[in-house]
């Protein structure tokens, strides 16, 4: 029996968390859910497993390799190219820790930034499963089951408050 | 006898008045409407534009072609002569200009990122006006920059690339941290004012219709708001908030040591650094009044998102920062009068009674005294236009203040025979010409991006609720972030 994905909307988290647990109940499991927002719902509240992100570690390497290019102008490169100023030192530490903390933070900065377009598989302009309502302020709960339990599976949630229960198809956003 | 209690006359009136003001549907956070309702506002509010902006409009964009680009060409094709700076005072309007705009772009970080890491409720509705500021103003330091080096097609020169001269940049000049610093304070706000903004372009995205909906599906990147999108998007935020904040401190902090550095009277000064960041912050909050204060008079719907009670929070940040500013140019001053140098005597004796001492009085009034007579009044902060007219002295103030350290502490120097008070030219049409360009992109930016973070109050809103604590119904913040 072929997959279909569903859609179940709700208006408050509370259904929705409860929604999640019956389709739990009902053999669905985490990773064939997906719950879509207009706003942050901690994954706590919903009782949906931690997602899992790599853009910390990705901050820290972005550090790293910035503190290492801040090291390389500050230190290197005056030894390339030997300019001798008024009898300064060629590679002092005082003004060195500047460049250093610029050069740190914005590669910290930019890799951060890159992290969350890595993560998301941003720019994704495929088409996609998705409803206009989420970003009106619905929870939509999205998930894959057999064809032939989805009426059971709609019953179900329909009790629990769902506002529309309907089968999508990924579409142009 | 038995004591009677009776309302004095007026007293019940008074009592009944308090009790509509201990309404919490005048706070935003307790005055929730369904989201999709929200969404229209704002869009509605990018949408609805009247014959009196496009007005606005056209007038800055004349401005913006004739003061700005005109001006600078015409400066770029004569030299710096057209220019009134000469020595002594070698740096003028074009760098006041740079620490004023670079002053004004620090009230965004400071209402993002310091009031998110501390929770304060009350910036969500204008963390996007203020980080908006920190973008456009930051553009306007950077062009002022290139305008004060002249031959800007040398500009490549301070970047460290190998070039035909063999002139490597010096990292120990104050002047290439500067180019550091703000390189990395632009492109860290920038990406700051544009990961919380992805939701929102999503949201506009699903509103709407031709050219715009291709414009709003190419920048919202296809944003859905799935729990890994909304966790990524997180944890990143919380680091920029974090990040940002050092990058801040340290812009301005350099941005003093271009001339705390030089052992000049007036420069040399241990305190500079925090002096300037403090400074950035007063003219940056008044800024944002200024900004607040349009916003909800001009646009439709904005009375909603911002009021009195944001007005008067606002209001008390400035008054804080005013204290510490006075604290600090008290501080920076002292020093200075006790040190018994003579040209620093000199310079404070013409600030005292030179003729640019109208200057001097107006930046200690506009800065100090009329922010510390008048914001402890909570009918001035909660008042729009009190406050705004507060924030345009303090920037008034402020401009002064940049004004006194560059072109003014350079002409009183060791040498009274170069003394020779500096008059700009062509500096004033630039010095127009940036105003109305952030203006400009601001207006602009108004009728393409929501400038209200709708999921940062739609989340506010989830997390405030009225709890009864004894006889009173007090508000209660749940651990949304």
């Amino acid at each position: 029996m072929a997959d279909i994905t569903l859609l179940a909307l709700f208006e408050d988290i509370d259904p929705a968390a409860d929604a999640i647990e019956k389709l739990r109940h009902m053999g669905v499991t985490d990773d064939r859910i997906n719950v879509l927002s207009g706003a942050p719902i901690p994954y706590k509240m919903l009782g949906r497993p931690h997602p899992h992100t790599n853009v910390s570690k990705l901050s820290l390497g972005g550090a790293i390799a910035g503190a290492l290019f801040g090291l390389f102008l500050n230190f290197g490169t005056p030894n390339m190219y030997y300019v001798p100023v008024g009898g300064q030192y060629i590679t002092p530490i005082p003004p060195g820790l500047i460049v250093l903390f610029e050069m740190t933070m914005l590669f910290a900065l930019l890799a951060t930034f890159l992290g969350v377009f890595l993560d998301s598989y941003f720019p994704n302009y495929r088409p996609m499963e998705y409803t206009p309502e989420i970003s009106d302020g619905k929870i939509g709960i999205f998930f894959k089951c057999a064809e032939n339990e989805q009426t059971k599976i709609a019953d179900a949630l329909g009790v629990l408050g769902a506002e529309t229960i309907k089968s999508v198809e990924a579409q142009q956003l | 006898m038995a004591v009677l209690s009776k309302y004095l006359p007026g007293a019940k009136k008074a009592r009944e008045d308090h009790f509509e003001k201990d309404d919490p549907r005048q706070y935003l956070m307790h005055d929730p409407i369904p989201r999709g309702q929200m969404n229209e506002m704002v869009m509605e509010s990018m949408h609805a534009t009247s014959w009196k902006f496009w007005m606005v409009f056209g007038i800055l964009s004349v401005l913006v072609a004739v003061c700005f680009f005109y001006a600078w060409g015409y400066m770029i094709a004569e030299g710096l002569w057209v220019a009134g700076v000469m020595r002594p005072a070698y740096w003028g309007i074009f760098l006041v200009n740079t620490v004023f705009w670079i002053g004004i772009s620090h009230a965004g970080t400071f209402i993002s990122a310091i009031l998110r890491v501390f929770k304060a409720e009350f910036r969500r509705p204008f963390t996007r006006a203020a980080e908006l500021m920190t973008t456009f103003g930051l553009i306007q330091a950077g062009a002022s920059i290139f305008m004060h080096l002249g031959r800007v097609w040398l500009s490549y020169w301070m970047f460290p690339l190998p070039n035909q001269r063999e002139l490597w940049p010096n990292f120990h000049s104050p002047l290439m941290w500067d180019l550091l610093a703000i390189t990395t304070y632009v492109l860290g706000s920038t990406m700051y004012l544009y990961l919380p903004l992805i939701p929102d372009l999503a949201m506009a995205r699903d509103r709407s219709t031709g050219w715009r909906k291709t414009f709003y599906r190419i920048l919202a990147l296809g944003f859905r708001g799935t729990e890994g999108e909304w966790r990524h998007l997180h944890t990143a935020m919380n680091f920029f908030a974090f990040a940002i904040i050092p990058v801040m401190f340290s812009v301005h902090t350099i941005v003093s040591w271009d001339f705390a550095m030089a052992m000049r009277p007036g420069w040399s000064s241990s305190v500079f650094g925090p002096y300037f960041v403090l400074g950035a912050l007063h003219s940056g909050m008044g800024a944002v009044a200024i900004v607040l204060f349009i916003m909800r008079y001009t646009m439709k719907h904005m009375d909603y998102f911002i009021r009195k009670e944001h007005f008067d929070a606002l209001g008390k940040l400035m008054m804080m920062v005013s204290f510490t500013y006075a604290y600090f140019i008290f501080n920076d001053y002292i020093i200075q009068w006790y040190g018994g140098n003579l040209a620093t005597d000199n310079l404070l004796h013409w600030l005292e009674e030179g003729p640019m001492s109208w200057m001097f009085y107006q930046m200690i009034l506009f800065n100090i005294v009329i922010p510390f007579a008048v914001l402890w009044i909570p009918k001035v902060r909660q008042t729009p236009w009190l406050l705004a007219i507060v924030g345009l002295l303090i920037n008034i103030g402020m401009y002064w203040e940049r004004y006194i350290i560059i072109p003014v502490m350079l002409t009183i120097n060791n040498m009274p025979f170069t003394w020779k008070l500096y008059e700009p030219r062509i500096e004033i049409y630039l010095t127009i010409g940036t105003f109305a360009l952030f203006l400009l992109f601001y207006m602009a930016a108004s009728r393409l991006i929501p400038l209200i973070p709708v999921w940062e109050v739609q989340e506010g809103q989830m997390a405030h609720t009225m709890r009864k604590i004894g006889k009173a119904n007090v508000s209660t913040i749940s651990d949304f972030e």
